[in-house]
């Protein structure tokens, strides 16, 4: 076999996994959220027998959906902001301060992620519960959240820390610069990347994370994860759940896009100031 | 234009001495290289001079102020990296201006220096790019007029030109002397190439294993080395051991060596036993009473780069031509005033 045909071989797979993981999940969802509840879509047919956005009006109107939004939206870019403000000395110190043990402590900055979200979340709400923070439900949820994705936002600003090159601070020392115009020419435009990795990264985990939104919160506040558990736990609606999930992902992918782009504008020469 | 005065300067990273009791001074305008192999102690004594670090003991002087504890930004010193470290978000001439607005300098003179360093290095069509854009030999110029713009006291460069291919390297060598002259500029240069350190240096400070081993013209370095490390550094060189027998004429010593009887000159009476050192190219084949085999010939263009064997000794000699081949005996000379005692004990 010729290689471009193994090539286009690998692209056609490629392309069949793709629309398998992605296409199919997304379709069911959008079909499944324009189901009219006046004729159901049984098992018997391929296609709903009857569209309508019944569901997303009805969800608009007559659930906390609005109330949930509003949280989630608050909730989610100030515990990405927290988690990033919390991170930044520990990724400091990581990343430019040499110290006997550092690898190490970098392992271990990450060994909260083996254990199951769930878990950790279970016994962190614990921990709030005793020091009594969670009657301050909306601040409790934020500190949590904030905690709770220190692993990622401390490894993407480690990684941005390490990428700091001492020659640039010496060079801005040398030419008298402050501080202050240090940290603007030599830190920020190689910190720049990662912070908005960072802030990305923590967003998402809080928009999209259930267990302390819903130990710490229930009743009084409602997330849309929450909001969609009980969609699909408690009363088992399906075409409210799609909608739901339709309302959760479509924001994080516009997230997603709106990143990529920004990372590839950090082009790589300019981070490392040479012409490879 | 200042002056620069080094006193009894050491430092210590836990037990070891990098920079060991070095004191020197630099006259204003003048050139100096510190030279040396890596792990001399070249680099962390630059890096005493800008501020980056804190000697352990001894004094830094510009211009008879004591300088030792001043940090790099409030010091009248200017680097030129060996990486350049320009900021690479930054075009040319905001990196050109950026240490004259931290110093506060007025826009109109600002960009009045900016002018005239572009336009000395030829800069001036280059202002809008950014460095990535830059070749290595435009970013190093950058890098320079970065230093330059500040009208720094003394200018420190560290080894500027080990990035640039052989050809460019020329070049911006007789530039970087071109400005400095111009600019009459105190400059302290950092290097492990020799060949830059004879082409560029008012004066050169070998330094080993972080003391200085000999501070000389480089003419003076290369006749008159006081050591074998500087005689073996500084060009090629070969040393030989030898047993004195007595004076030969005035200040003329006869040597015995491996080789055969050597003559060299020294103005005070040398030890017995002598370390003696000549150049290859001091040699002259033909005649004489020393003898020896070539076991190796390599044509190198403008000299021919022979290896004979006297005795059981393998010595260099380097002629501009020669009928000799592999295996030819040949007698050859050797001034006593190309000899060079050394001071090295046997």
């Amino acid at each position: 076999m010729s290689e471009a045909r193994i090539q286009r071989v690998l692209l056609v797979l490629l392309l069949i996994v793709c629309t398998v993981w992605l296409v199919v999940p997304f379709g069911m969802a959008i079909l499944w959220s324009l189901v009219d509840p006046s004729v159901p879509w049984t098992a018997d047919h391929v296609l709903p027998p009857a569209l309508s956005f019944y569901r997303w009006i009805d969800m608009w109107q007559f659930s906390s959906l609005q109330r949930a939004l509003v949280t989630s939206y608050a909730l989610a870019p100030l515990a990405a902001i927290t988690s990033l403000l919390l991170a930044i000395p520990t990724a400091y110190a990581l990343g430019r301060i040499d110290f006997p043990g550092r690898e190490l402590a970098k392992l271990a900055c990450l060994l909260p992620l083996v254990v199951p979200a769930f878990v950790t979340a279970i016994f962190f709400t614990a921990l709030l519960f005793q020091l009594g923070v969670h009657m301050y439900r909306f601040p409790a949820i934020l500190f949590a959240h904030a905690v709770l994705a220190l692993p990622y936002s401390i490894r993407i600003m480690t990684v941005s820390f390490e990428q700091v090159r001492q020659d640039h601070i010496d060079a801005a020392r040398d030419l008298g610069a402050s501080s202050w115009a240090r940290f603007r020419v030599a830190y920020l435009p190689a910190l720049r990347p990662g912070i908005f990795a960072s802030l990305l990264i923590v967003f998402i985990q809080s928009i999209e994370e259930f267990a302390v939104a819903f130990i710490v919160g229930s009743p009084d506040i409602v997330t849309i994860p929450t909001l969609l558990f009980s969609a699909l736990g408690q009363d088992y609606v399906r075409p409210n759940a799609a909608v739901l999930s339709l309302i959760l992902v479509v924001p994080n992918v516009m997230l997603m896009l709106v990143l990529e782009r920004l990372l590839r504008s950090a082009n790589p020469t300019l981070a490392s100031g040479k012409v490879m | 234009m200042i002056g620069v005065r080094v006193d009894r300067l050491t430092i210590r990273f836990g037990a070891f001495t990098a920079v060991d009791d070095v004191s020197f001074q630099v006259a204003p305008g003048e050139f100096i290289t510190l030279l040396g192999p890596s792990g001399c102690g070249k680099t962390t004594l630059l890096r005493m001079l800008s501020g980056f670090l804190e000697p352990t003991s001894g004094s830094i002087h510009l211009d008879d102020v004591d300088v030792s504890q001043v940090p790099p930004e409030a010091r009248d010193t200017a680097l030129c990296f060996q990486s350049y470290a320009l900021f690479p978000h930054l075009t040319v001439r905001q990196n050109l201006e950026f240490g004259l607005i931290q110093k506060r300098i007025p826009r109109r003179e600002r960009k009045e220096r900016v002018a005239t360093v572009a336009s000395t290095l030829d800069l001036d069509t280059q202002l809008t790019k950014l460095p990535n854009q830059l070749s290595g030999g435009q970013q190093q110029r950058v890098s320079l007029g970065r230093a330059l713009v500040m009208r720094p006291g003394v200018i420190l460069f560290d080894e500027p030109l080990s990035n640039l291919d052989a050809k460019l390297r020329d070049r911006v060598r007789i530039e970087i002397r071109r400005i400095q002259r111009d600019y009459g500029l105190t400059a302290i240069y950092v290097t492990h190439d020799q060949a830059e350190a004879l082409a560029l240096s008012d004066r050169i400070l070998v330094m080993n294993g972080g003391r200085v081993e000999q501070s000389d013209t480089p003419e003076a370095l290369y006749h008159r080395p006081r050591s074998r490390f500087v005689a073996d550094f500084i060009g090629s060189a070969n040393v030989i051991v030898g047993e004195v027998e007595g004076p030969a004429d005035a200040g003329i010593w006869r040597a015995r060596t491996p080789i055969g009887l050597l003559g060299f000159t020294s103005e005070r009476q040398p030890p017995r036993a002598v370390t003696l050192c000549w150049r290859p190219e001091h040699v002259h084949l033909g005649d004489g009473d020393l003898e020896g085999i070539v076991i190796d010939r390599s044509f190198q263009g403008n000299y021919t780069d022979l290896t004979v064997r006297s005795g059981d000794v393998d010595h260099r000699i380097q002629v501009s031509a020669t009928p000799l081949y592999e295996g030819d005996r040949t007698r050859f000379a050797i001034e006593p005033e190309r000899v060079v005692l050394l001071e090295d004990e046997v």
